[in-house]
């Protein structure tokens, strides 16, 4: 007795491994057949192994991450979801990124950047970047509130309460931009010149690393000019950005998209991909052939640190093209370079 | 018989053990520990549960086996008919390969 309820909950806990939509459909008769094997084999490390490796595949299914899972829908919106929560946390770092080397293009300090082919070229990407993931933003917001309007609310819920809260705490945040950008400006003593472009990138720039340095180099205190609370303010902004990004990634896997949306997504995250690539390859070459004056702002402090978010920074990009390219793939003829309007929650459209 | 063949070899490196489970179907349904001991007994091969699951998740979703209502906690799979035309297609290019190898064993070898 005592020894079936041992082998009952050793197999309740080896179903953990596995995402909780594979639990609802195969979590009883897994957790039967556990039993039985239990019984006849009681002691087995390979089928320990197997069990957690095979586990882990399908969590990387249902995130998108692998073709394990041949549920065409669910693999498409889940790679589709998955893309943009990534895309998201990279650009903090690529903010970051961005700004270090917008401030080490000069050697002095407070001196204008001029602007020139690569500093053009990393500005162009990270701004159509945010653009992009601005404009899909806004497609899935008007989704989510034309399926709110039909009564579809459900599935919708829990996204759409982390959406507002993150984004309603970014947008707040914002409003205090102009006045951090005015505490910048007395530290140059001639402010900031709005008519000279490099002078305008310089002081965005500055507010961009005043954002994003504690959490890319979270032991390098800024804040110079700024009030503690907005320090601590500043501070929760990458994490408003991820859970935004987190929540824009559900709400695509459950939103029903209109037509020209579904249609578009994929050049879409595409050109996300892409652009995370050209800034990738622009901030790389820039810093080994030439780079900036003064090195050590142009990697965060730690030249090893820099280097693990360089790499992780190129392996995103591919991630992002080859999980939508998979899921297209494995989409059947016909339905290729589009996703239905179907919520994979199976809601009508 | 090439999309026939594309359904197993598809599955990658467990397409041998789907011919065992679609095998171990084609001679009545099964639940999945049936299934094992089954295999076990014609093929000699256990088939971890992980490995199992992930086979009946994919070949389901491919249409060559169905799931049946659940008697208490097991439920019992069984072959489509697509299933038992893709296995039979499958068998049969194995055993043109098979038959091939013989000959030329025997007849080089004298093997076989």
């Amino acid at each position: 007795m005592t020894s079936n309820l041992d082998d009952s909950r050793r197999a309740s806990r080896l179903l953990r491994w596995y995402p909780p939509a594979w639990r609802q459909r195969y979590g009883e008769e897994f957790v039967d057949h556990l039993e039985q094997e239990f019984a006849d084999r009681p002691i087995n490390l390979g089928r320990t192994i197997n069990i957690a490796y095979k586990g882990l595949v399908a969590r990387a299914s249902d995130m998108g991450l692998s073709n394990d899972e041949v549920n065409y829908e669910g693999l498409t919106r889940a790679a589709l979801g998955t893309s943009i929560a990534l895309i998201a946390l990279m650009v903090v770092i690529m903010l970051d990124l961005w700004s270090r080397a917008m401030l080490a293009w000069s050697g002095r300090r407070y001196h204008p950047i001029s602007v020139s082919a690569t500093t053009g070229i990393l500005t162009v990407a990270m701004g159509l970047l945010l653009v992009a993931l601005m404009a899909i933003a806004l497609m899935i917001a008007v989704s989510v509130v034309r399926q709110i309007v039909r009564g579809r609310v459900r599935p919708l819920v829990v996204p759409s309460f982390l959406a507002a809260v993150s984004g309603g705490f970014l947008l707040y945040v914002a409003r205090s931009l102009p006045r951090m950008l005015g505490a910048y400006s007395h530290l140059r003593q001639g402010g900031v010149r709005w008519t000279h472009l490099g002078s305008t990138v310089y002081a965005l720039a500055e507010i961009t690393w005043e954002l994003t340095q504690r959490w890319v180099t979270p032991w390098n205190q800024g804040g110079m000019g700024v009030s503690s609370v907005q320090v601590v303010m500043n501070d929760c902004v990458p994490i408003a950005m991820f859970v935004f990004g987190v929540a824009l990634a559900l709400l695509l896997r459950r939103v029903e998209l209109p037509r020209i949306g579904a249609r578009l997504v994929f050049p879409a995250l595409t050109l996300l991909g892409g652009l995370m690539g050209v800034f990738f390859v622009a901030y790389l070459a820039w810093s080994t052939v030439g780079g900036p004056s003064n090195y050590e702002y142009f990697f965060p402090e730690s030249q090893w640190l820099g280097v693990v978010y360089l790499i992780v920074l190129a392996l995103v990009p591919v991630l992002v093209v080859s999980s939508t390219f998979l899921a297209n793939k494995y989409q059947p003829r016909g339905q290729r370079n589009h996703i239905e309007i179907v919520s994979s929650r199976g809601d009508a459209a | 018989m090439g999309s026939s063949e594309d359904a197993i070899t598809g599955l990658g490196r467990n397409a041998g053990a789907a011919v065992l489970v679609l095998s171990s179907l084609a001679g009545g349904d099964k639940h999945g520990y049936a299934l094992v001991k089954d295999v076990e007994e014609f093929a000699g091969v256990h088939l971890p549960p992980g490995t199992l699951y992930q086979l009946l998740a994919r070949l389901e979703s491919r249409g060559l086996i169905t799931a049946l209502e659940a008697d208490n906690r097991r439920r019992p799979y069984r072959l489509t008919a697509h299933g038992a035309t893709v296995l039979a297609d499958y068998i049969a290019a194995q055993q043109r390969i098979l038959k091939t190898g013989q000959a030329r064993l025997k007849l080089s070898w004298k093997l076989a």
